[in-house]
């Protein structure tokens, strides 16, 4: 009887596999964006509505100063104590003093869970960069309604 | 001496070139087989890896603000994903709608003509109120001020600040 010569292992023919894949790489690295440019959304703090339309949540409002000091003041919120409706916070070499901030906030949003809303006012000198980075942590601290007044 | 007893010299393959010289006492010599297949497993296990990390940098919402080279935009680790609105931008000190060069007293009215333009050709849709600034991080504030201000006055009451993501 006669043997069959044909071998029963087999190979997969990759060229069309790399083919493939280099066609992919070609596409993928010519459409390709490196930079991951974001949004960061705010509202008009003033203007818009009229304030009997406005419904009432409590809110915070962040007065940039002068070498990153911050004023916070809390209206309509009657679950925060009268010492901490009023704060001060002095900057460092300055800038604002990130982590002191956040202890400030998560303080605030502990005795006002619904504490959502933060209006920033900052002054002709404040830098955009620093108006950015506080905005960045109140959104990490859950005030996630976040406003900006003009001058 | 080393060289001659290495595993190198006992691996490695003959030059077919080497082989078939007339001066080289070794030719004729086919003692070894040449046998100089690529690696296309690895070759394709690289490809995958490579497809994979560029998908994974894939972003199918596009480019859609030029940063133009001097231009740095503050970082934000809680941004929101860009979508397309008008954008203004400020560019050394000049105002730019939609790569317009507009002045700060004709912004507002520059705003609005577009407001216009989009109720006329989108009948029965209400015109978008979002705008888009784009300004480098050193910016100071009031420079940005009669940005926020003319969006104010042209009705545009949300503001999307064009941040890179950390």
């Amino acid at each position: 009887m006669r043997k069959h010569g044909k071998h029963l292992d087999f190979e997969i023919n990759l060229i069309p596999c790399i083919d493939l894949l280099s066609v992919c790489i070609c596409f993928l690295l010519l459409t390709a964006v490196w930079l991951h440019v974001g949004s960061m959304n705010v509202k008009q703090a003033v203007g818009g509505q009229s304030q009997a339309e406005t419904p009432k949540k409590p809110l915070l409002w962040v007065y940039m100063g002068q070498d990153g000091q911050l004023s916070f003041n809390v209206q309509q919120s009657s679950l925060v104590p009268a010492a901490l409706v009023n704060l001060k916070l002095p900057g460092i070499e300055g800038h604002a003093n990130f982590s002191e901030l956040n202890r400030i906030l998560t303080q605030l949003t502990t005795k006002d869970p619904d504490l959502k809303t933060a209006l920033i006012q900052p002054q002709a000198q404040s830098s955009y960069e620093e108006i950015i980075a506080l905005m960045d942590e109140f959104k990490k601290l859950g005030l996630t309604d976040l406003g900006i007044a003009p001058l | 001496m080393l060289a001659n007893q290495g595993v190198l010299h006992e691996t490695a393959l003959q030059s077919m070139i080497e082989s078939q010289s007339l001066i080289n006492p070794k030719h004729g010599k086919w003692k070894r087989n040449i046998v100089a297949d690529l690696l296309l497993t690895a070759l394709i296990d690289a490809f995958s890896i490579l497809v994979i990390f560029l998908l994974m940098s894939f972003s199918s919402t596009g480019d859609m603000l030029y940063i133009s080279k001097g231009q740095e935009l503050p970082k934000a680790s809680l941004a929101d994903i860009l979508e397309r609105n008008p954008v203004v931008k400020l560019e050394e000190g000049k105002i730019f709608l939609e790569s317009k060069e507009v002045t700060q007293n004709s912004l507002v009215g520059a705003l609005l003509d577009m407001r216009k333009q989009f109720i006329e050709s989108h009948p029965g849709e209400e015109a978008p109120n979002i705008l888009m600034v784009q300004g480098d991080r050193r910016l100071k504030y009031e420079q940005l001020n009669q940005i926020i201000l003319a969006a104010s006055h042209a009705g545009y009451s949300d503001i999307r600040f064009a941040v890179m993501m950390k």
